[in-house]
């Protein structure tokens, strides 16, 4: 994480204890987990114990403690979701990926992550892939997104060697 | 804008707002809340403001980004006056013929109209739709009026003009005694009285005192509060400011769960631009009244929709519950007074004080006054956000407002009050959706939300799901909630595995009231009311896992199997394509063949199936 | 300035200190309730509800934790009454269930009034009670150790799972904690796992009304009664 960008966020913060969840909140944000050495320095520039900073990051569902895959692919599991086959969903991104949920495939390039509900009720099951929010998601809708997904992944690569 | 610094200035800004738009003959409203955008609305909403200058009607059309209506099935929903015209599935490619034919001739374009699931019909005008009529939209219709992000929208529609009734004339005292007498009860779940939080508050000692909306809205299939407050964020800005005069609060906060970005954002910007115009700050129109309001951002936990979890958090804490034995009332954020309500209740405050208390309590019943917002969803035709008169029946609600089942299967149940609510079968949706009458048959309204369950919803596998959702948002502080609700999961899943016995059901039950009684917090108090409702109304199904060993909505993977019809099956191949497990064996044109032992059930060949040749039994 | 109330704990009329804890004031009076959170002098925080008592106002009784209720005049409290040891011994039988590997789990089990255990036992080495942690926050204010995690997860341990260099090893964690205080028989390994329900002194309170017998779970433990509290 860029010192300027810890600085960004601190400001106007410092020394303010309450303001913990939020500066946690914009460091997710910017690098899509909290790194420990900013843990150290919000600890020392809020005026918060360290153990007290990891605890606030590990207890948050928001907070993760170690970077996430560069496709995210999280599936809610809210009820109006879970009687229409969230489960299946869910199941279908495990299998096809190898991995549990809060976990990140070898290459790096795929995370799964479960939410209790997301508010879309109505047009569940929802998958949410990097802020787009997918609906009436189907094992099989989900099959050909991450197949679609992995496509452009391959495409990187080769345009990179190219 | 300049500020407003008394009055007399905000009346005359409405006047010259209403003076502008009377200029506007016509509105076409396209729904921007977060489901409407998963289907792309979006899209939708760049595609007609294109269209409309293209074709020059700009100046004479207002193209007006809304909430949510809540008919989040028919999405991207549109309407469009003068003629009330609903327009649903819209998609950008139907953007020129919208604004050719509709907007510029008044011509319908048939395709895009609602079709009614009951009658087959196809409906023109929103108010004729059988889901919209059967309500009583007090609060959800204001949102198809003004855009979330237009504080001049909400002024010109009428907005703020409780708030000025008030400063003007109410005293805090008066203000209590109003919000008493129409007999609101909190809308978040516990249904406590509004008046009487409010009056407790405004007694307890000490200069310094908070008001809090919560939005945290964890209960999974509920997104009233989503919807309010993306679609209407001013409205519950007005009932906090109302709120916060009457207890003697000077800073309020808006605590937003962080999965709403949305909510988050529009709430900041009308945070922003009440500012802007002096209806936030220091002496407010002109009046003694100052207040401020910040807005905290959730982490992702369901228990910080608790109170003093919600508090905690503020405050820059876990989200871990204190023991309430002195009230958050008196010892609250800070240790202050604090005046906790949830954004439905705020929302309702504004037009409690226009219309006056009577109006409020001449709605709905004695002990529950009003209308409430309920999210309707799950295996029913017409899903989304639907506003009652309390009182209104479970049945009403779930048949001639949902429309019955989906793909003509009978109705099972209806989960109410999310996971600290309960199960009621069909022969109890003669109740009203009232707090006590739901409370007595062991469930509760709870925040509104409504699953419909029908025969393919197994009710042990339904209290194993909201056991598994309260385990993994249980903050582990205390023993009942940690291990009691682990060792009750522990005892279902055995159920659902076959493995149950009926000495462990004596058990399930002992176990649920010890956890009930001695919780540190409501989410441990009530956790056992999806078990205990379903043991009580559905115990034949716990029965057949125990005894039979079989799922009679065979859902339970343990207890069943999956084969393939060979006399449906042509041999298509798509659900060996599909199985990710190698289970299904077959050659092209020939009977594929399920071998049972490498089958994980996991549903998948049967949903591609084009020929319903899978079968589970 | 200290305030005393009159308050009535079991029928006895009590002239306590104010705001002090129902559970200290009943402790230093003589009465016994289990407890295991608890800790003389530290702060309170209701995470083990094995100290539950009926709290009777405007005729109702409710259940709360008498660690967390403070004294009030006219308060009238009840700390022995059948619903409360009922719940009491469920309570307890989820605590040896999880970690019958403490003598002192052990003995609140068979003092609560458990007979047999009807879950299948777990083996942790921990029971979250807190104690180690409060004590390194608040009577060194070091902050070397804290509860991480939520819900299943939840668990004691250090910054980033590492001893940091201001942990005063002073060992105050080590000491307030039941699960080091090993069951009478030895370690009980993986498999190994039973119900003692053995210990005299214990079996014995279990049958009383509830007054104190200076036991050894309360001598080994640091029960305010011997050590002496704020209630004091």
């Amino acid at each position: 994480m860029q010192p300027r960008t810890l600085d960004r966020i601190l400001q106007g913060r410092r020394s303010q204890p309450n303001q913990l969840i939020e500066v946690l909140q914009d460091i997710q944000e910017d690098s899509g987990y909290i790194p420990e050495a900013a843990m150290r320095d919000v600890a020392q520039e809020l005026g918060v114990p360290l153990m007290e900073v990891y605890r606030v990051a590990s207890f948050y569902k928001a907070f993760r403690l170690k970077p996430s895959g560069k496709n995210v692919l999280t599936v809610c599991m809210g009820t109006a979701c879970h009687v229409r086959g969230a489960r299946l969903v869910l199941d279908q991104a495990t299998g096809q990926l190898g991995v549990n949920p809060g976990e990140v495939t070898r290459d790096g390039f795929f995370s799964i992550e479960r939410v209790n509900c997301l508010g879309a009720c109505a047009l569940g099951p929802i998958v949410v892939e990097n802020r787009s929010y997918r609906h009436h998601m189907t094992p099989g809708k989900l099959r050909t997104l991450i197949k679609d997904i992995s496509r452009q992944k391959t495409k990187g690569a080769r345009n990179a060697n190219a | 804008m300049p500020t407003l610094s008394t009055f007399r200035k905000l009346d005359m800004l409405r006047a010259r707002l209403r003076e502008q738009r009377k200029s506007i003959t016509k509105t076409v409203a396209i729904c921007g809340g977060t489901g409407c955008q998963a289907a792309c609305s979006r899209d939708v909403i760049d595609a007609v403001k294109k269209e409309l200058s293209g074709q020059n009607l700009s100046e004479e059309v207002r193209l007006c980004v809304t909430g949510c209506h809540g008919f989040c099935e028919q999405g991207p929903v549109m309407v469009i006056e003068p003629g009330n015209t609903f327009y649903c599935h819209v998609t950008s490619d139907d953007a020129p013929e919208i604004v050719s034919r509709t907007v510029a001739r008044g011509e319908l374009v048939e395709r895009l109209l609602y079709t009614d699931p009951v009658s087959g019909k196809k409906i023109q005008r929103e108010a004729e739709i059988p889901f919209y009529m059967a309500q009583d939209r007090q609060l959800l219709s204001q949102n198809r009026m003004v855009d979330p992000c237009s504080i001049e929208d909400y002024i010109a529609a009428g907005g703020y003009s409780a708030l000025t009734k008030v400063l003007k004339g109410i005293s805090p005292g008066d203000v209590v005694s109003q919000i008493k007498a129409s007999g609101l009860r909190g809308r978040g779940g516990g249904g406590f009285p509004t008046g009487r939080k409010w009056s407790e508050c405004r007694e307890a000692p000490g200069d310094e005192k908070y008001v809090i909306c919560n939005a945290d809205e964890g209960d999974p299939g509920a997104y009233m509060d989503r919807c309010v407050l993306e679609g209407n964020p001013h409205l519950v800005l007005e009932g906090m400011m109302i709120g916060a005069w009457a207890v003697g609060a000077k800073k309020g906060y808006i605590y937003v769960r962080n999965e709403y970005p949305l909510a988050v954002k529009h709430s900041r910007v009308a945070v922003k631009q009440a500012r802007e115009l002096g209806l936030l700050g220091d002496n407010i129109l002109g009046s003694s009244f100052s207040f401020d309001v910040e807005i905290a951002r959730g982490g992702g936990a369901f228990v910080c929709g608790e109170s003093t979890a919600l508090m905690a958090s503020i405050e820059g804490q876990v989200g871990e519950p204190r023991p309430k034995d002195v009230h958050t009332v008196i010892d609250g954020l800070y240790h202050r007074p604090t005046t906790l309500n949830n954004v439905e209740t705020w929302a309702n405050v504004p037009a409690i004080i226009l219309n006056g208390p009577a109006w409020f309590a001449s709605k709905g019943t004695r002990g529950s006054t009003g209308t409430k917002i309920l999210a309707l969803t799950g295996r029913i035709k017409n899903t989304g956000l639907v506003e009652v008169d309390m009182g209104t029946t479970i049945k009403t609600v779930v048949y001639d407002i949902g429309g019955g089942g989906v793909n003509g299967n009978k109705i099972k149940a209806v989960q109410i009050g999310g996971p600290s609510g309960g199960c009621l079968p069909v022969d109890k949706f003669t109740l009203p959706v009232d707090f006590d009458a739901l409370i007595e048959a062991g469930s509760m309204v709870g925040s509104g939300s409504m699953v419909v369950m029908d025969e393919e919803s197994c009710m042990v596998d339904v209290a194993k799901y909201f056991l598994t959702f309260l385990q993994d948002e249980s903050c582990g502080k205390c023993v009942p909630c940690r291990l009691g609700i682990d060792r009750m999961l522990e005892i279902v899943t055995d159920i659902t595995n076959g493995r149950g016995t009926p000495q462990q059901l004596d058990l399930l039950e002992e176990l649920a009231d010890t956890v009930s009684q001695t919780a540190l917090c409501g989410l441990g108090k009530t956790a056992p009311n999806p078990v205990l409702t379903t043991l009580r109304y559905f115990r034949e199904e716990y029965e057949a896992h125990i005894k039979h060993k079989k799922c009679p909505a065979r859902v339970c993977k343990a207890l069943i199997t999956y084969s393939i019809d060979a006399g449906k099956c042509n041999g298509c191949g798509v659900c060996l394509q599909g199985c990710m497990h190698n289970a299904i064996t077959g050659k092209k044109k020939q009977a594929h063949v399920i071998d049972a032992a490498l089958c994980q059930k996991c549903g998948i060949c049967r949903s591609e199936c084009k020929f319903d040749a899978v079968l589970v039994a | 300035m200290l305030q005393y109330v009159n308050v009535n704990i079991d029928g006895a009329i009590i002239h306590a200190i104010k705001g002090a804890s129902v559970l200290d004031t009943a402790i230093e009076y003589g009465f016994c309730i289990p407890h295991l959170c608890h800790v003389p002098n530290l702060s309170d925080i209701g995470a083990c509800r094995l100290c539950v008592v009926e709290h009777i106002v405007n005729g109702r009784a409710n259940v709360t934790t008498s660690c967390t209720l403070h004294m009030e005049e006219g308060m009238v409290v009840q700390t022995n009454t059948d619903r409360v040891r009922n719940l009491r011994r469920n309570l307890a039988e989820l605590l040896v269930a999880q970690a019958p590997n403490s003598r002192a789990i052990q003995d609140i089990a068979v003092r609560c009034g458990v007979r047999k255990v009807r879950y299948p036992f777990r083996n942790d080495d921990c029971v979250l009670c807190g104690r180690c942690v409060r004590a390194c926050a608040e009577i060194w204010r070091a902050h070397a150790i804290g509860f991480v995690g939520r819900g299943k997860e939840r668990h004691v341990d250090h910054p980033f799972g590492v001893r940091p260099k201001f942990c005063k090893q002073c060992d105050y964690c080590i000491q307030l904690c039941p699960m080091t205080i090993t069951p009478c028989n030895g370690p009980m390994k993986p498999g190994e796992e039973r119900f003692c329900g053995n210990c005299e002194s214990q079996l014995i309170i279990a049958e009383e009304t509830g007054g104190c017998s200076w036991c050894r779970l309360g001598e080994g433990f640091g029960c305010g009664r011997y050590v002496g509290s704020k209630a004091r």
